[in-house]
């Protein structure tokens, strides 16, 4: 890795008048895998190296980002980008960021089987395995889509300020698309996973069962399946949905950077505003976190992308709101310091304000106790459509393996259920909360040009009460 | 240098005995000012150079990319993917690439060298001064340039190249957090750019959209604004690409031929579009480009192929080339011939954006989006006031066949959540299924 290029146009930076530079320099090399109906389709290996750049010049922000990596040529990028800097700079918010402690530190995190030790034919005998057993199900399975691949990031973060952190993060991943037929119906599922760690991870999976157990389950719903009941219903959701609520309602609503209208004209903004804070919003047994410090969580790291030292954010606690997702700008500009959510994907994208490892804790009830009172309701246990509007504040989710619940007990699917309901009455609508916590993996997408970006979402099963289904 | 690299990439994997070598050389140089509250938020420059490669030894098919233009790393590249070849399984359904060499016709209006020396920074302030100027209260977007240079060859007799430019403008107004418009401007040529169209178009809507109140779910007549029709139509491209139907990624599986659509619907797929975003004159595979038609009055004329994809169908490629998945380029959907669509409805909706279409089945077209920017009730043929807090709840399908008019006004549009550029009108669109939370 050649640091020297970041200590170079760190240099030349505030030899031109930047009053911060902060310099990124990324190593990506990665794998992917894709097979199509058992077909593999293509294989693929990546070498990245680039490096990216913000400034602060007149009190307005810069950035730039090349791959061309001689001294020659990022020194005319930067005079490029100081013309357009400073030329912006007549219309240019003023750029301000919170005092942060400064950081030297190497981290990397571990692995037990080495993503580079395995050959692609080993990688691609997963989904050989999977598609086998599905094969044997005799399901009929019209469609299937997997994906598989594996990255290790080295990424060397410099500041004007002094802060030096070099970090080394393998990350795995796994995507499927499954379509289930029976009789002349179709029903489709889809998942990701992913972790910040080795090839162990894969296996942990157990793609071959899981895969068949979502076809099984498809196939039940097809077979089995009834309409969804009208009026009020209590719903018990599994970790898998309580996860992209949380993500959704929860996470984003609470980016400082929404909420100061930096996103207006791309993720949107916030229905979440400033003197919100210390706002009861959800019901008292509610509790979500960010975290980045999770060790093999897929959005892990413990230095953000401004070189700030990352920690657990109560994003809700006791069913307040706590917290916001900081970098240093919009720290300065609500009077507080950054909780380190900066972050990019690649050495190319601007580090915004984002989500890492969002949960939401655990209750003390087990699963099986969060039916037993429900005369009436629904039990969702993942799903497949769902969306929000730009305010986060409305917000629909449709089940895909589903189930009636009938005076405490389980009893057969039902068709896609809907939760369509705004923020606050979601989280207020909680009374329990279960001790099953799991993590689930997203890319989650932000900014412009887009940025998806590995975060892991989580929590356990929970129950919303008296819910209106139309 | 990067050329002669190219080359020289090609001779080496040629004495390797491997069947089939596409390799494809791109540069891009960009500039992108980000703003919000009025405010640059941020300057993006970048650029980037990278060499592509794509090798089939037996079917075993590999991609990589080379980040280091000099001959030694190309040779360490070409060692290391002959070595990862060996250790993958065959894809039995490849049929190969094109054959060339091919003529390439030239498309208008895609390079314009004054984009190279634009100060961005006097558009931005140009477009906010405008919303403003139209009682905008506050404006965030961007506006970007690029300029692109790609260079194709493949061992099958193909040597192309084209340079492009690009200018992207977006600009959200806003009254408040409920009442805003959002508005692009998309073009390839600077003088056929137009920011002071987005800008009083963004900030019209915002004024329009005062005082939202809550919608009410139901069936309705939907006027879908060319941004939020966007949207929509792109979400249904990407299903016209064989390798989507295959995957399960479409609901127009078994449709070929069939009426899907109102007959009043012309929809191509045109990468010959004159000023058209991802206007090129050759596909990944270096065939020329063409318009393709796909639904023609409402009836599905063909699948997105690529080579190898055509073979397997017995078909010919359309050049869409993906060379794992085809790809539309432009999405164009034939003008109508009303002037103004809400004159022609009695109950129903106007809305002028949408964000987050997700499917519930991609099969049976099951999907949901949600109306963001100003949404408004129309009542006997007059907008009566704004509305808020509503979704598009339907099958995907049932919109195409429910297009009961189409404006004669046609726009390009690209944006945030419309990743296929698209040329179109606006359309109205009769029972359309609006729900709402709970």
């Amino acid at each position: 890795m050649e640091k020297d290029l970041a200590d170079f146009a760190i240099e030349h930076l505030q030899k031109m008048g930047a009053s911060y530079v902060e310099a990124r320099l990324d190593e990506y090399t990665g794998n992917s895998f894709l097979m199509k109906n058992g077909i593999p389709q293509i294989s693929g290996f990546d070498n990245v190296s680039g490096l990216g750049i913000r400034f602060i010049i007149n009190k307005t922000l810069g950035f730039l980002s090349t791959n061309k990596l001689e001294k020659e040529k990022i020194k005319n990028l930067i005079e490029k980008s100081v013309k357009t800097t400073k030329s912006a700079s007549k219309l240019n918010e003023d750029i301000l960021f919170s005092q942060e402690p400064i950081y030297k530190e190497n981290y990397e995190v571990k692995q037990k089987i080495n993503i580079q030790d395995l050959s692609p034919q080993e990688k691609l005998k997963v989904l050989f395995e999977a598609n086998k057993l599905l094969k044997e199900s005799k399901i009929k399975i019209p469609g299937s889509f997997f994906s598989l691949g594996d990255n290790l990031t080295t990424e060397y973060i410099a500041t004007s300020e002094g802060t030096r952190i070099t970090a080394t993060v393998p990350r795995v991943n796994f995507m499927y698309y499954i379509t289930i037929q029976e009789n002349n119906k179709t029903s489709q599922r889809y998942w990701d996973y992913g972790a910040s760690g080795g090839f162990e991870f894969v296996h942990s999976w157990n793609i071959p069962q899981l895969l068949l157990n979502e076809a099984k389950a498809c196939q039940n719903n097809l077979k089995n399946g009834k309409k969804c009941p009208k009026g009020n219903l209590d719903f018990v959701v599994a970790p898998q949905v309580t996860a992209i609520m949380v993500h959704e309602s929860v996470g984003h609503p609470y980016e400082a950077d929404r909420i100061l209208g930096r996103e207006a004209a791309q993720a949107g903004e916030s229905f979440v505003t400033n003197n919100m804070l210390n706002t009861k919003i959800g019901s008292d047994i509610v509790n979500v976190v960010d975290d980045p410090t999770i060790e093999n969580g897929y959005g892990f790291y413990k230095y953000d992308n401004e070189g700030v030292k990352s920690r657990r954010k109560y994003l809700m606690k006791n069913g307040i709101i706590n917290e916001f997702l900081h970098n240093r700008q919009t720290a300065f500009e609500m009077n507080t310091n950054s909780n380190g959510s900066s972050r990019a994907v690649d050495y190319d994208k601007e580090p915004i304000v984002r989500m890492s490892n969002t949960v939401l804790l655990n209750g003390d009830h087990k699963e099986e106790e969060l039916f037993e009172d429900v005369k009436l309701g629904v039990y969702i246990k993942n799903f497949m459509e769902w969306n929000i509007d730009d305010k986060r504040f409305n917000q629909k989710y449709v089940g895909a393996e589903s189930f009636l619940i009938k005076n405490g007990k389980i009893q057969h699917p039902i068709i896609n259920p809907v939760i369509e309901i705004t923020t606050p009455k979601l989280w207020s609508s909680i009374d329990a909360i279960a001790n099953n916590t799991e993590y689930h993996a997203g890319n989650c997408g932000k900014g412009e040009p887009l940025q998806a970006i590995p975060v892991w979402f989580g929590g356990p099963s929970m129950r919303l009460r008296n819910i209106k289904v139309l | 240098m990067s050329q002669e690299l190219a080359k020289y990439l090609l001779e080496k994997l040629k004495k390797e005995n491997v069947d089939d070598i596409v390799i494809s050389l791109s540069s891009t140089d960009n500039t992108l000012i980000k703003f919000y509250n009025n405010k640059i938020a941020t300057t993006k420059t970048w650029n980037s150079k990278d060499l592509g490669i794509f090798v089939a030894i037996k079917k075993n098919l590999v991609s990589t990319t080379l980040k280091t233009f000099t001959k030694e790393a190309a040779d360490s590249t070409v060692k290391k993917i002959l070595a990862f070849s060996k250790t993958i399984l065959p894809n039995e359904e490849y049929q190969g690439i094109a054959q060339g060499p091919f003529k390439y016709k030239t498309i208008q209006n895609t390079y314009d060298k004054k984009v190279i020396d634009i100060d961005p920074v006097d558009y931005v302030q140009k477009g906010i001064n405008i919303a403003l100027e139209n009682n905008a209260k506050r404006t965030a977007g961007l506006f970007e340039t690029s300029i692109a240079d790609v260079y194709l060859l493949t061992s099958n007799n193909i040597e192309a190249q084209e340079k492009g430019t690009d200018l992207y403008y977006s600009i959200r107004a806003l009254l408040s957090k409920e009442e805003s418009g959002h508005s692009v401007s998309n073009s390839r040529i600077l003088n056929k750019l137009n920011i002071e169209k987005a800008a009083e178009k963004a900030a019209y809507i915002a004024n329009l959209a005062k005082n939202p109140q809550h919608g009410i779910p139901g069936k309705y007549d939907v006027i879908f604004d060319q941004l939020a029709f966007a949207n929509i139509i792109d979400n249904l491209g990407y299903q016209f690409s064989i390798y989507n139907i295959e995957s399960g990624l479409s609901c127009l599986k078994n449709k070929l031929n069939k009426k899907i659509a109102s007959s009043k619907l012309n929809l191509y797929d045109d990468a010959t579009l004159p000023n058209g975003i991802n206007s090129i004159s050759f596909d990944l595979e270096g065939v020329p480009t063409q318009k393709n038609i796909l639904i023609k009055n409402g009836i599905l004329k063909t699948y997105l192929h690529n080579t190898s994809t055509a073979k397997r169908y017995k078909t010919k490629t359309t050049a869409n080339a993906g060379l794992i998945s085809p790809h539309p380029f432009n999405l164009v959907i034939d003008s109508g011939n009303s002037k103004d669509l809400i004159s022609e409805v009695k109950n129903g909706i106007y809305i002028t954006n949408v964000w987050y279409t997700r499917f519930q089945n991609h099969n049976t077209g099951q999907f949901s989006t949600i109306p963001r920017d100003g949404i408004f009730y129309i009542k006997n043929g007059k907008i009566d006031h704004s509305i808020k807090d509503i979704r598009v709840s339907d099958y995907i399908l049932n919109l195409m066949k429910n297009i009961k008019s189409l404006s004669k006004d046609r726009e390009q549009i690209r944006g945030w959540e419309v990743e296929t550029p698209s040329f179109l009108p606006q359309a109205l669109i009769k029972n359309v299924n609006i729900t709402k939370s709970q």
